[in-house]
């Protein structure tokens, strides 16, 4: 037996031994030369790191720019300037906060209730005292340095908000929450988040906050036992290493920030949305949600009474309402039931209804807003007219379901898909939805609200640009988008993006499209009509008004932030688009609660006033273009001739 | 009967007299169990530490069920029959992911180590340690033979595990790629091999060395070795990683600066400071004495692994659970002189203390492993 087991070229028993011995000899070794570090050396390796002879000062990397879609810096960066304060260096914290105080005129009590709020992180981190210095009180400090052990003045990029600035398209930044730091930092790990970090939070600071972001750098300094950088650097004999910061990407938006600002000021002094969209593209070309808020405030740190007053605002300042508000639609809706009512040969151009100024069904009549009637209409006048019983009738011939079938084709109650947090789906009512949600069979009497984009209608004004986009276009529709193009920080483009086209709607005829048109154009060119203040002269704009009766804030007994009182007031709405064929605009404007009235008067004269602005700059930009070819080629003809 | 006998001893394998395969349930899962519960523990408790202000100590909880649950199944569900009849496929599912990783894999601190799949991402390299560990012990099981091995007899295997390490060196990685290398030789060390085969290997050594230093070696790796051998060269990053390390070690002292209390930690002067220099962090806040118990744990984890071996009913078993003492004493090994400056600075995880799942995953399965063995020889599982 023994001498199979020596032939066996298997395990040798004895190199178990041998084994053993080299992990015994291995551990003892490195036993050694622990005790020689830690406990032999130990005395002078704690020196060192006593001392701090090393800092390192974290570089936050700018983020990147934001620019409109001609190149104009939507939103940029400067320099801001913070007073922190460096626990482990600080001597008498008592005597430091009173010189600061003296020289800053801020009362003590700031700095203790700041220092108090910072007491959960970690010691090494630097507390802000006091944020954003002007020049001068940079200066101050700085000559008093020397009375003022641990205080530091930093500075670190951030978001320069200019006044035009849309707060809810770009969003905002703020300070990291600590509680997401962790899980955010599971899938950073590259590329850390630290505390007091600014994060984006909506808008596109929050959708591109990885391209935007950047990379942060440090440097390591030889600091003296105060914090203070020391000047013996080469006493050690190593070179410390530093990394620059790496600024974030650039965006490219879709935005043009001059039509941007003319919707933003057209609009001043109603709540609501404006939406303009390239109808042959899907771009953004402006986005307006008001109420605003300011993000530089945001930025800063905001104070909670601050915060309650913007929740508790019944406008609702900080929802983007561009694609997360959703409102009844009212007549603008009118367009998709003339095109299904067309298409489903319930009605042709031709067929006629009678108004008297109501409507009745069963024991339930429904009014024209026009109590006098219109008389004898078809369906050009009815747009034109934005007669209410013509569209009853044609609604309740459809049905419900037969006509929520043409919205969905349009995209309405469902999300446009933009990327953007706050976008709602908006609502089209079936009646298999209204069993669903309300446990009730749909009722001969709801049709004829639904008809006039009223009762359970909801759409967000992104969609109804959208609508009014795919009316221009013949039925293409377009997922709307902001972001032209990303460029890193070295100019390479990392992302680009091209019109997605979500479906064509092939329920609609190009006849049927063209005969809208038509009929929509009247709307706004022909005297009678009902948008005639959105004329623009030298070119054809055709599109609708809409007034939304608001019943059920009455219910709520709001008083609005401007002091008038929200009961009784409409939703003016109008959608548009320019020239009638081959449209090269599309606007959307709804007014929540509007002071002065119906959407003709008071939407209307909104997007007039950007379409207008629109050609203008078209103008202003080809005559700016042809000039500088024209230099060009001068030039060129110049150089042949002295050549 | 002596029939009987006789085919046992060719069809199994070998040198223990037949009297003592009727062991005792031996107490070798428990004390495996124990060391393993210990230094889980530590390694989590410390990880907290390291990680205040960042979200590893969570991801780590996170992953725990997973890795608890493969040190179960490798240790009491899995038969050590199956593992040896799947060894080579898994060496190649590795390989396979391997080449995935080459091509397409998730890029962190400048190497392609990481497979996303969805919110999970992990690091093949670091599986491919135990499918050496495998593949080895598979390849002596089934080439069984009573002279000593021969250069050719070995090539095959050489052919096999040079695969996986080349995929590795390319990521690259080189310190993985090393380790597995190492861990295929440690398995060697325990077969009888012609002398002169080793003679011939010895000698080709160093001309080996010098052919990868000019052609394969990425300019990086060659500074941080030589940076190794005389820090002066290059002081700039590797120096100062490397000096931070001791400094944070050595300020530690005889019992440590606390839990949580490590300046140099805190400070953010350690770099990597929840991977591969995590030991400076548990040296740093519990200094000498609780170095030297993680180091008695190590040693003690690998005797066991090496006795259970040594006890082991068939050359798979054995190889395997020899692997398997290498894979663990190695890192740790290698880990701890990297931290205390006698190793250059590679990227080899302290086994049970650093971040990263995969690593941990590999530890756990490695130990289950070792498990499924020693429950073999005392007889609490079948015959395999």
């Amino acid at each position: 037996m023994t001498r199979i087991h020596k032939q066996e070229s298997m395990l040798v028993e004895s190199r178990f031994m041998w084994a053993s011995i080299v992990v015994l000899v291995v551990v003892c070794g490195l036993m050694l030369r622990l005790w020689y570090i830690q406990i032999y050396r130990g005395d002078y390796y704690r020196e060192v790191s006593e001392r701090n002879r090393v800092r390192r000062i974290e570089i936050p990397a700018p983020r990147g720019i934001i620019f409109d879609r001609n190149g104009e810096v939507v939103l940029g960066n400067r320099p801001f300037y913070d007073l922190v304060y460096l626990r482990q260096y600080v001597v008498d914290k008592d005597t430091t906060f009173k010189i600061i105080s003296r020289l800053l005129h801020v009362p003590v009590t700031r700095f203790e209730a700041r220092l108090e709020m910072a007491q959960s992180q970690p010691t090494f981190l630097p507390i802000p005292l006091k944020r954003d210095l002007s020049q001068h009180e940079v200066s101050i400090i700085e000559a008093n340095k020397i009375f003022l052990p641990g205080i530091e003045v930093r500075v670190a990029p951030r978001r320069d908000y200019g006044p035009d600035v849309p707060p809810h398209l770009l969003g905002y930044l703020k300070e990291i929450d600590p509680d997401a730091l962790e899980t955010l930092n599971v899938d950073n790990s590259n590329n850390p988040y630290l505390l007091g970090d600014l994060v984006g939070k909506q808008g596109i600071e929050l959708r591109w906050e990885k391209y935007l972001r950047g990379q942060r750098g440090y440097s390591l300094i030889q600091v003296d036992s105060f914090g203070r950088q020391s000047q013996g650097a080469e006493e050690t004999g190593i070179t410390l290493p530093s990394v620059p910061a790496k600024p974030g990407a650039d965006l490219e938006l879709t935005i043009d920030y001059e039509l941007q600002k003319t919707a933003k000021a057209a609009f001043a002094g109603k709540n609501g949305s404006v939406v303009v969209l390239n109808p042959q593209t899907g771009e953004v070309l402006a986005a307006v949600s008001e109420p605003g808020f300011d993000p530089k405030m945001m930025q800063q740190g905001v104070s909670p009474e601050d915060w309650r007053e913007l929740i508790e605002n019944p406008f609702k300042p900080l929802l983007d309402k561009s694609s997360g508000g959703e409102f009844a639609p009212g007549s603008v809706y009118k367009a998709v039931v003339a095109m299904a009512g067309l298409e489903e040969k319930v009605i042709d151009e031709n067929r006629t209804f009678f108004c008297p100024g109501y409507y009745t069904l069963g024991d339930r009549r429904f009014y024209c807003y026009d109590r006098k009637g219109h008389g004898t209409v078809n369906l050009q006048k009815a747009i034109m007219k934005s007669c209410d019983v013509y569209f009853y009738q044609v609604g309740i011939e459809l049905g419900v379901d037969r006509l929520a079938r043409y919205a969905k084709a349009f995209g309405l109650g469902a999300k446009l898909g933009i990327a953007l947090n706050m976008e709602k789906p908006g609502l089209i009512p079936t009646s298999a939805w209204k069993m669903l949600t309300y446990r009730l069979p749909w009722a001969g009497g709801d049709t004829p609200n639904i008809s006039i984009g009223q009762g359970y209608d909801l759409v967000t004004p992104m969609q109804m640009a959208n609508l009014y986009a795919t009316i221009a276009n013949g039925g293409k529709v377009w997922r709307p988008y902001y972001v032209n193009k990303v460029t890193n920080h070295v100019g390479e483009t990392i992302y680009e993006h091209h019109p997605e086209l979500i479906r064509q709607v092939a329920e609609v005829s190009p006849k049927t499209f063209e005969l809208v048109r038509a009929a929509l154009q009247t709307v706004v060119m022909d005297p009678g009509g009902t948008g005639k203040k959105a004329q623009v002269e030298g070119v054809t704009v055709a599109g609708k008004s809409g007034s939304v009766q608001v019943v059920s804030l009455a219910k709520n007994n709001n008083k609005g932030a401007m002091g008038v009182s929200m009961n009784w007031k409409e939703h003016a709405m109008f959608a548009a688009f320019s020239p009638t064929e081959n449209a090269e605009i599309a606007v959307a404007v709804v007014s929540q609660n509007d002071l002065v009235g119906g959407g003709g008067k008071s939407a209307a004269p909104v997007a007039g006033a950007i379409i207008k602005r629109f050609w203008e700059l078209k103008r202003e930009r080809s005559a700016v273009a042809q000039a500088l070819k024209l230099e060009e080629k001068h030039g060129k003809e110049e150089k042949t001739k002295a050549n | 009967m002596a029939k009987k006998r006789r085919q046992k001893q060719t069809d199994g394998v070998f040198l223990r007299p037949e009297g003592d395969l009727k062991r005792p349930r031996s107490p070798q899962v428990m004390i495996i169990c124990l060391l393993f519960a210990l230094l889980l523990t530590m390694g989590l408790i410390n990880l907290y530490s390291a990680s205040i202000g960042a979200g590893y100590f969570k991801g780590q909880i996170k992953s725990l069920a997973l890795t608890l649950s493969a040190f179960i199944l490798f240790g009491w569900v899995i038969p050590i029959r199956q593992i040896n009849a799947y060894a080579y496929w898994f060496f190649g599912f590795i390989c396979i992911l391997l080449v995935i990783v080459d091509l397409t894999g998730r890029t962190a601190g400048g190497a392609q180590r990481w497979i996303s799949l969805g919110p999970a991402s992990f690091q093949p390299s670091e599986f491919a340690k135990l499918a050496v560990v495998m593949t080895v012990a598979r390849f002596f099981s089934s080439n069984r033979q009573d002279s000593p091995y021969t250069i050719r007899d070995l090539l095959p295997l050489a052919a096999i595990i040079s695969v996986a390490f080349f995929l590795i060196v390319t990521q690259p990685d080189l310190g993985t790629a090393g380790v597995c290398c190492l861990i295929a030789f440690c398995q060697l060390a325990f077969v009888r091999i012609d002398l002169k085969s080793i003679g011939i290997v010895v000698s080709a050594v160093p001309i080996i060395v010098a052919m990868a230093w000019n052609f394969y070696l990425m300019p990086y790796q060659r500074l941080r070795v030589l940076n190794f051998v005389s820090p002066e060269l290059d002081p700039r990053n590797s120096g100062y990683h490397a000096l931070q390390s001791l400094i944070a070690v050595g300020s530690g002292g005889v019992f440590g600066k606390g839990f949580t209390m490590g300046t140099q930690t805190h400070l953010h002067f350690l770099p990597e400071r929840h991977t591969d220099f995590i030991f400076s962090v548990f040296a740093e806040e519990h200094g000498f004495w609780g170095c030297a118990l993680i180091f008695i744990i190590f040693g003690l984890m690998t005797y066991v692994a090496l006795d259970i071996a040594r006890h082991a009913r068939d050359t798979f078993s054995a190889m395997l659970a020899v692997g398997v003492a290498a894979l663990i004493f190695l890192e740790f090994s290698i880990n701890v002189a990297m931290v205390m400056g006698w190793f250059p600075v590679v990227g080899i995880p302290l086994p049970l203390f650093s971040f990263g799942g995969s690593a941990m995953l590999t530890v756990c399965v490695s130990l289950g492993l070792l498990i499924s063995v020693n429950r073999a020889n005392s007889g609490a599982s079948k015959r395999i």
